[in-house]
């Protein structure tokens, strides 16, 4: 039968290309499926960083040793009323400047995240430095981030709209936040 | 090799270590340490005013050494995870800086003496004035490990490359 002969093909190559779609779509779902549960158990949300950029963070990163690698991030929690904290995302310093947009007129936490793991001796660990900061409207805040043999520095300077100098601002812990919520 | 003695010898160590009493204030910290095996004591000079001294102590102190650190290490047959508070103590007078670090093993690690009130002596510094302009530093410091440590705080005297230690190296 011609018509047989013609379509016969025609089902076995559309079935190919099914099949292909198929584990394709099967793939893709698998690696996002991998990602979402990576994520989930590592409790790593990205930040959405969809507001005015107003924190410019300069990154320098150096473990000192070729056995060892440090890792920089910054998890931005927003600070609720009676100084709770709800975590809102972490940004990945992994490129020498990032921009970042912080809620400005209320209080956030930063931490900033230095993750160091060894391959040599299969040891890993986190130290982290953590500050509260209250962005002011317009005014732009350029962080410092420096990771150089085994001592790290974070420095904060704000500077007011239209200048080009400002002030460095001392680390504020949440505590801090605690003790002056509980004296209200 | 019969390995039963050289595991009894060393449990008695540690056993007859942990009877041996811990300094219990920085003030005996100070006796104990030029006569230890493990520790150190180190003078140096420092061309910074005292009052700079004093103060990078001061910022840097609880800024960098407030902490509770989480070190995990693992090899095919041991999985360990080490949880250590370090506490800070800074206290300044007219005439001298001393900066106190203590340490308390929050898990990982069974603490075989009596432990001072917020935990074992770990670094004493103290500083006084030379000149208007230089500084003494007297270290009381581990002889072994913790380099980053004693790092960090000769730093903060000199004033040069001052950062906050990482308490996982």
């Amino acid at each position: 039968m011609p018509g047989s002969d013609e379509v016969t093909p025609s089902t076995s190559v559309d079935g190919m290309r099914n099949r292909r779609c198929i584990h394709r779509v099967a793939i893709m779902a698998f690696w996002i499926f991998t990602a979402g549960l990576l994520a989930g158990c590592f409790g790593v949300k990205p930040y959405p960083n969809t507001l005015d950029k107003n924190l410019h963070v300069q990154s320098f990163t150096e473990s000192g040793s070729w056995f060892s690698r440090v890792r920089t991030a910054v998890d931005i929690h927003r600070v609720g009323k009676d100084c709770a904290i709800d975590y809102e995302g972490t940004v990945q310093l992994t490129e020498p400047t990032t921009d970042i947009g912080i809620q400005p007129d209320r209080w956030s936490h930063l931490v900033f995240v230095f993750a160091s793991s060894s391959f040599w001796a299969n040891r890993s660990g986190t130290i982290t430095y953590e500050t509260l900061l209250k962005p002011r409207p317009h005014y732009h805040y350029a962080v410092a981030v420096r990771y150089k043999n085994d001592l790290y520095h974070v420095a904060i300077r704000e500077t007011p709209p239209n200048r080009s100098t400002g002030r460095e601002i001392e680390p504020l812990a949440l505590s801090a936040c605690r003790s002056s919520s509980g004296q209200k | 090799m019969n390995r039963y003695p050289l595991l009894m010898t060393a449990l008695s160590i540690l056993t007859l270590s942990g009877c041996v009493s811990h300094p219990q204030t920085a003030e005996e910290f100070r006796k104990v340490v030029p006569g230890a095996f493990s520790g150190k004591v180190e003078t140096f000079e420092v061309d910074r005013p005292f009052s700079q001294v004093a103060g990078t102590f001061q910022k840097m102190g609880p800024n960098c050494l407030s902490k509770t650190i989480k070190t995990t290490s693992q090899t095919n047959m041991s999985y360990q995870v080490i949880v250590t508070t370090y506490k800070p103590t800074v206290l300044v007078t007219g005439k001298k800086a001393e900066l106190h670090v203590q340490f308390h093993h929050e898990q990982g690690v069974i603490a075989v003496s009596k432990e001072p009130v917020g935990g074992y002596y770990l670094l004493v510094a103290d500083a006084q004035p030379v000149t208007a302009s230089k500084t003494r530093i007297d270290l009381y410091r581990p002889s072994m490990g913790h380099g980053v440590l004693i790092q960090a705080v000769k730093n903060w005297a000199t004033g040069e490359n001052v950062g906050c230690p990482d308490l996982t190296k």
